[in-house]
């Protein structure tokens, strides 16, 4: 049985998407911009904002705005297009004689003016309070976040509305200022957890040891990463304020000496302008204030996207794996035109050479394999270019044995894991290959079929059991639901089923009732196998499960799940970046450098004679007792994984790098029983005889 | 009543009392800082509305005897809040013989009514549209609609009620404009009545949910968002459940959370907007009652009402903080607000 890896021959580019990728690829840079400012309804809203304030400030360049105050046109005249209607009042003219245009171009600025100001107080007092107390904590932390808790649950308009009856507000920045009593609550609870959350962040923390001053930390270190965050509050904060003074107004509240869009929506109200028809009258001012509220609305939504990134991502991305169905239909038919194009590409000799391989994998994938991996590609699709996490990787688990999958992070493990499971996030997909189990290939299943094949056949002991269990429902929700999702079980036999399962990993009774929040790490993730063997899987994949833990729970988990595949005689994929841990547990071996599978071997030999020089690396990394060696470290970086060298995955960081690894790329070939490996070094007819134990 | 501990309740009850305190002192405090006592300052503006009042200054002196405003500010400070606490603001000035507490009681049913409808439609309808926005399987026809639906956030409820009433009752004379029921009809527990308070309620409801529901829509989404990365939500799915089992156990069961919060803390905000929504309908309900006696510059009416919307207020914040450690296992002592 091979297991084989595409050879690339001349290098084609690897780093390029593949074709109808490259499409997607694009129209997702066409949505996430790479410069976050340059947010399209940020931008939108923006210059909705600036054009209403632009009528106002320049209005009285064009328009005589006196005709607002002297009450000498005629009276409820409509505007210039209506019947009726004067050109020297082209919005016509209210009950009191009034220019409509004049007044609507005095009061646009005022109104916007009492927004920003209220708007920027609030934001210093904000800034102010939530700094001392997300910095200073202890007291002043609990003091000033009682109080701004407090006064954001209370009815801001009803005080106002109580204040603004007593004290006459003659102009706008009374009003202001009034209006800033509510405006500080919302940015100091802002300010206060980002404060706090960024205090945490290591640079925070290196410029705090390197004796800068809290006013430098704040402002230097602090400050601009909570830009966009305070953006979005402010713009936020002043829509709000300007809704209160508009309220104000409209009430009769306001001050009334100065023309604001709440006034003129006031005088019209109570002069019955509805019922009379005068709709030139109360329906513009609500016009220019409806744009404004759009205006700042779409720049505080478009500050949120930019201030987070999550959200972004997913408006981008969101759509495309929507329906499930589609989805596998899709992928299914481009597998399909991908792999004859590329086969096509090829000279005609090593078409057939690929072509051959084909067949023989196909054959002996089925021999005795739980699961079988073939020729997988997975890409993540980002702004700047497709990120390839696992470049046709191809391997087998055979029945009852143990596969370890080992690599340093971010070399793919957890993708490929992943993508056995068909549960790739986006922005990533699976590109292209067959994960076969029992003979159906999980890539082109519906959404429902995959369903029946999740936790029947395929269970997940999933990384970081800290965060993979539910943290409202209790463990026996949580459990039931794994197993009434595909057996129908009562009551009573169902409850009867959780106790033993959780007895199999050596779980006590009581433990079934309780809350995630309520159990250790290792008692998660031994809840976690337990939930993975409920329904007597084929497969399980166990992604990283003991690396959250520490020494002594690592050691009862993985001697748990040797327990559980003993017994069970279950297939395990185990994920770990942990030499040692895979020596005791696994069987088999597979090394996975940058996407790419560099090594797959039994356990033993993989150990006494690894071959690949990354492999060598990973094992004599392993530290001793016996012997005290200075620790080796991998010299060099990984190289950009958007764009792959052509050649050898591993040519930066070799010592044995020589020309043929950087013209093209080794594929896994048997070099010993069973022992596979991508090397150059071991090509039979090329270096048969370089001793690697002595390198 | 897991959760609920001794330590926790008291802490939320003294929240409770800070409210309060924190509201009803702003409503004490700003009209006297300002020049001018109250009484001065109404009577002024009385006399300058009707030319001229004569001997200002001597009703000027009795009233402020009357209410007291003679006294120190203390004395006056500790007054009012016995007042506050008996809910006891003493008589209407505009119609003497009357309580004032009197004045303001048949507001309140209206106002409830209105508001508690209107706020757990908005919560609910906006929650689940949000949920359903931050979701990777909602299908992507609803998709594509559901942000439509956040237009109407942008806009203030009362310009929406504006246009409302002018659309839907004047032009095409559908329902009517304002109002909390008809003349014609009887008060009571009879179905024509209740016919017409329904119909009247329409439009005030209507013109709260479209616009305060984006809100809530807005902070699930980021929630769903969030949960969508959670890997609890992945284990979910690799276990093979129904979708819907998934949105609903381990996408809302968990961002229903924070979203509660967030009612929580926009409850006055919410409140404060129906003031102008019950003053453009003339909805008889307390805000409604507020601006009428702030015209009639009835000072203790006015004083009692947004006491009482103050302490209706934070009561409605504190159970809904005493409800929160119930539906979360894991207690929680702060209220992160997304």
């Amino acid at each position: 049985m091979t297991v084989g890896q595409r050879t690339n021959g001349s290098g084609q580019a690897q780093g390029q998407p593949l074709p109808t990728d490259l499409a997607s690829a694009r129209a997702w840079r066409l949505n996430t911009w790479d410069t976050p400012w340059l947010n399209s309804k940020f931008l939108l809203g923006s210059g909705i904002v600036l054009s209403v304030l632009l009528f106002g400030l320049l209005g009285p360049v064009f328009w005589d705005t006196d005709l607002a105050y002297t009450g000498a046109a005629p009276l409820n005249k409509p505007p210039v297009w209506a019947e009726g209607g004067l050109p020297e009042h082209p919005l016509g003219t209210e009950s009191n004689g009034r220019d409509m245009l004049a007044q609507l171009i005095l009061a646009t600025p005022s109104s916007l003016k009492v927004g920003f100001l209220a708007a920027i107080i609030g934001m210093a007092v904000g800034m102010a309070l939530g700094s001392v107390a997300g910095y200073l904590g202890g007291w002043w932390d609990h003091i000033i976040r009682t109080i701004s808790d407090s006064a954001i649950t209370i009815p801001a308009l009803v005080v106002l509305v109580v204040i603004a009856s007593f004290v006459q507000m003659t102009d706008t920045t009374a009003m202001a200022f009034i209006l800033a009593l509510f405006a500080w609550p919302g940015p100091t609870r802002l300010v206060r957890s980002q404060t706090l959350t960024l205090r945490e962040r290591s640079y925070v923390r290196m410029a705090h040891l390197s004796g800068a001053s809290a006013v430098e930390i704040m402002f230097v270190e602090m400050l601009p990463n909570m830009l966009p965050w305070l953006a979005a509050s402010l713009t936020g904060g002043i829509s709000g304020a300007i809704l209160g003074a508009t309220g104000l107004e409209v009430l009769g509240l306001g001050p009334t000496r100065v023309p604001s869009l709440g006034l003129i929506i006031n005088q019209a109200t109570t002069n019955a302008a509805l019922v009379r028809g005068l709709t030139w009258w109360w329906l513009p001012p609500i016009i220019i204030l409806m744009v404004i509220f759009v205006g700042f609305f779409l720049m505080t939504i478009g500050l949120d996207e930019i201030a987070n990134p999550r959200i972004r991502r997913f408006g981008a991305s969101g759509h495309d794996s929507t329906p499930a169905t589609e989805r596998k239909k899709r992928t299914g038919a481009r597998r399909e035109k991908q792999r004859r194009s590329l086969t096509s590409d090829l000279p005609q000799e090593e078409r057939a050479a690929v072509e051959a391989a084909d067949a023989g994998r196909r054959s002996s994938a089925q021999d005795n394999a739980a699961l079988a991996v073939r020729d997988l590609h997975v890409h993540y699709f980002t702004p700047r270019g497709a990120i390839i996490a696992a470049n046709s990787v191809t391997l087998s688990v055979r029945k009852g044995e143990i596969l370890g999958l080992v690599g340093e992070s971010g070399c793919g493990k957890t993708t490929v894991a992943m993508a056995i499971l068909q549960v790739v996030q986006p922005p990533g997909r699976i590109v292209q290959g067959e994960i076969r189990i029992q003979d159906r290939d999980l890539v082109g299943l519906s959404a429902k079929e995959l369903r029946q094949v999740h936790w029947r056949e395929l269970a997940l002991v999933p990384q970081g059991a800290m965060n993979s269990l539910n943290p409202v429902t209790s463990i026996r929700e949580q459990m039931a639901d794994a197993i009434l999702a595909h057996e129908r079980v009562g009551r009573i036999e169902l409850e009867r089923r959780i106790l033993t399962l959780l007895h199999d990993v050596g779980l006590p009774d009581r433990v079934i009732g309780m809350y995630p929040h309520e159990l250790s790490g290792g008692m998660k993730q031994r809840v976690c196998i337990a939930m993975s063997i409920a329904l007597n899987p084929q497969v399980i994949i166990a992604d990283e499960p003991t690396s959250a833990l520490d020494v002594v729970v690592q050691r009862v988990v993985a001697q748990t799940l040797l327990e559980v595949k003993e017994r069970l005689g279950v297939s395990m994929v185990m994920i770990s970046h942990d030499m040692g841990l895979q020596a005791q547990l696994v069987d088999r071996i597979a090394v996975m450098y940058a996407g790419n599978l560099v090594e797959v071997a039994p356990v033993e030999s993989a150990y006494a004679r690894p071959r690949h020089p990354y492999t060598q690396l990973l094992i004599e990394s392993i530290p001793s007792i016996r012997e005290r060696k200075p620790l080796n470290a991998t010299e060099g970086l990984t190289h950009d994984l958007r764009n792959p060298p052509p050649g050898c995955i591993f040519q930066y960081r070799c010592k044995f790098v020589e020309q043929k690894c950087r013209d093209s790329r080794p594929s896994l070939v048997e070099i010993d029983q069973d022992h596979f490996v991508a090397c150059w070094l071991y090509e039979p007819d090329a270096h048969t005889n370089i001793d690697i134990e002595h390198a | 009543m897991r959760g609920l501990t001794k330590e926790y309740v008291l802490q939320r009850f003294l929240m409770y009392l800070l409210t309060i305190w924190l509201g009803s002192t702003l409503i004490f405090i700003i009209p006297r800082l300002a020049p001018g006592d109250p009484i001065t300052v109404m009577i002024t503006r009385v006399s300058l509305d009707s030319g001229y009042v004569e001997n200002a200054d001597q009703i000027i002196a009795a009233w402020k005897a009357r209410f007291g405003l003679d006294d120190s500010l203390w004395v006056q400070y500790a007054r009012y809040w016995g007042n506050v606490f008996r809910l006891d603001f003493g008589f209407s000035l505009a119609h003497f013989p009357t309580k004032a507490w009197t004045m303001v009681r048949p507001a309140l049913p209206w106002s409830l009514g209105l508001l508690s409808l209107a706020t757990a439609l908005s919560f609910l309808v906006g929650v689940t549209v949000g949920a359903l926005m931050g979701w990777r399987r909602t299908p992507r026809w609803l998709q594509l609609i559901l942000p439509s639906s956040l237009t109407f956030t942008a806009i203030p409820y009362f310009m929406f009620g504006i246009v409302l009433i002018y659309v839907v009752a004047f032009k095409l004379d559908w329902l009517p404009a304002t109002g909390a029921y008809s003349r014609s009809v009887n008060p009571g527990w009879n179905w024509p009545f209740i016919q017409n308070v329904a119909s009247h309620a329409i439009l005030p409801v209507v013109s709260i949910v479209l616009t305060s529901m984006g809100g809530w829509a807005l902070g699930m989404r980021g929630l769903m968002i969030s949960v969508n990365n959670e890997d609890y939500f992945l284990l979910a799915q690799v276990k093979g459940l129904s979708p819907t089992r998934i949105f609903f156990r381990y996408g809302v069961r968990n961002a229903i959370l924070p979203a509660l919060t967030a009612l929580a803390l926009g409850l006055g905000g919410l409140i404060s907007g129906s003031i102008l929504v019950e003053f453009i309908f003339a909805y008889p309900g307390t805000g409604y009652t507020l601006y009428q006696s702030i015209i009639a510059q009835d000072y203790t009416v006015t004083q009692a009402i947004a006491n009482l919307i103050i302490i209706v207020t934070a009561t409605s914040v504190f159970l809904l903080d005493l409800l929160y450690p119930l539906i979360d296992p894991r207690i929680t002592y702060k209220r992160n607000a997304p």
